[in-house]
């Protein structure tokens, strides 16, 4: 864990510092966990800030180590602090360069559900946001191939959401064999 | 392997003449050359491979030659996980395979879904093929599968049909 502790002798991360004076009208709040830098980003400037996170020489983050959402409904002290919004997309991000990560975490309105697609940055986000659009029904703008990628093609609704039953509503009795196409 | 159900001839052959039935004859020759199809999705399957090797040594028993096409194979072996998913591959496989085919449901998941009661997973298998000897274990040991293997020898020798099948007697 060296990085980290990288991170937590430094008095005040690189990343925020420039964040702070480029993308000042786009940062709603930064934490820190556990060694982690945490921002997070308005929904409209994401793709920008992930942009230069990944293509300014000094920070250098090139490895997109995983996107991801969290449902809030059920936390109110978390949905509090972002007006509401249900959902946040989460990236993890690595940079070779200066050996730190980074969380970037992205407030998802519920009746807005769609953000701009990453792909064109990291190719690995591709199998990412679709198991996040499988998981949580949020749609990335200018995927090349947005469909589920863990549940069949024909599955209805969203697991991961909080309202989503752990049971299920009876797909797992119910089949219909003729129409599966294995 | 026991022969009993053979019988002797007359006394005048000397012993040279055997009466048998055919049913029993090929239900003898079934029995000990089971062919089984795996169908390991989950840590049950790594107890079956174990089963197979030679510590354990399936072959023993004459079912050591598995098959991982379903049409050459006679004894499904579900040893793991299935989800909501895999259920359709599952029955496909179940139904590429020619009569008469025996099924065992290897451990708690496949059996009864185990600890994992949700959404995705489906909650025993024989809702959707027949099971002719389940395996409880999380997972079972080796000799639990060599158990039910003979217990399927049993039942063939016996000339019970496979659950899935039925007899029609004219």
């Amino acid at each position: 864990m060296s990085e980290e502790n990288q991170v937590e002798e430094q008095p005040k991360p690189l990343v925020l510092g420039k964040l702070e004076a480029n993308y000042a009208d786009a940062l709603l709040a930064q934490d820190e966990s556990r060694g982690t830098v945490v921002v997070v980003i308005r929904k409209e400037r994401a793709y920008a800030v992930l942009e230069y996170l990944k293509t300014d020489p000094e920070l250098a983050y090139t490895f997109l180590v995983d996107v991801t959402a969290v449902d809030n409904s059920q936390m109110e002290s978390e949905l509090m602090q972002f007006d509401y919004a249900r959902f946040m997309v989460v990236y993890q991000l690595y940079s070779y360069q200066g050996q730190c990560r980074l969380r970037v975490k992205v407030p998802m309105p519920e009746n807005d559900l769609s953000i701009a697609s990453v792909t064109a940055l990291w190719q690995g986000a591709n199998w990412l946001e679709r198991e996040t659009y499988d998981m949580f029904g949020i749609t990335f703008d200018g995927h090349p191939d947005l469909r589920r990628i863990l549940m069949p093609d024909d599955f209805e609704g969203h697991p991961l959401r909080k309202d989503y039953p752990l049971r299920g509503r009876g797909e797992r009795e119910r089949f219909n064999f003729d129409k599966q196409n294995v | 392997m026991g022969l009993d159900f053979v019988g002797r001839g007359p006394e005048e052959t000397d012993g040279n003449i055997i009466t048998t039935t055919i049913d029993k004859v090929v239900n003898w020759g079934r029995k000990n050359s089971l062919w089984p199809m795996p169908f390991g999705t989950a840590c049950c399957a790594i107890e079956m491979m174990a089963t197979l090797a030679s510590k354990f040594d399936l072959s023993r028993f004459g079912s050591e030659a598995i098959r991982f096409s379903p049409r050459q194979s006679d004894l499904l072996i579900v040893s793991g996980r299935i989800s909501i998913k895999m259920m359709p591959v599952l029955k496909r496989i179940y139904d590429q395979m020619p009569d008469p085919k025996w099924v065992i449901s290897m451990g708690a998941c496949a059996s009864c879904g185990g600890v994992f009661d949700t959404y995705t997973l489906i909650q025993g298998v024989d809702q959707f093929i027949p099971v002719d000897v389940y395996i409880p274990g999380c997972p079972p040991r080796p000799e639990d599968l060599i158990d039910a293997v003979l217990q399927v020898q049993q039942k063939i020798a016996s000339g019970a049909s496979p659950k899935g099948v039925e007899v029609v007697y004219e």
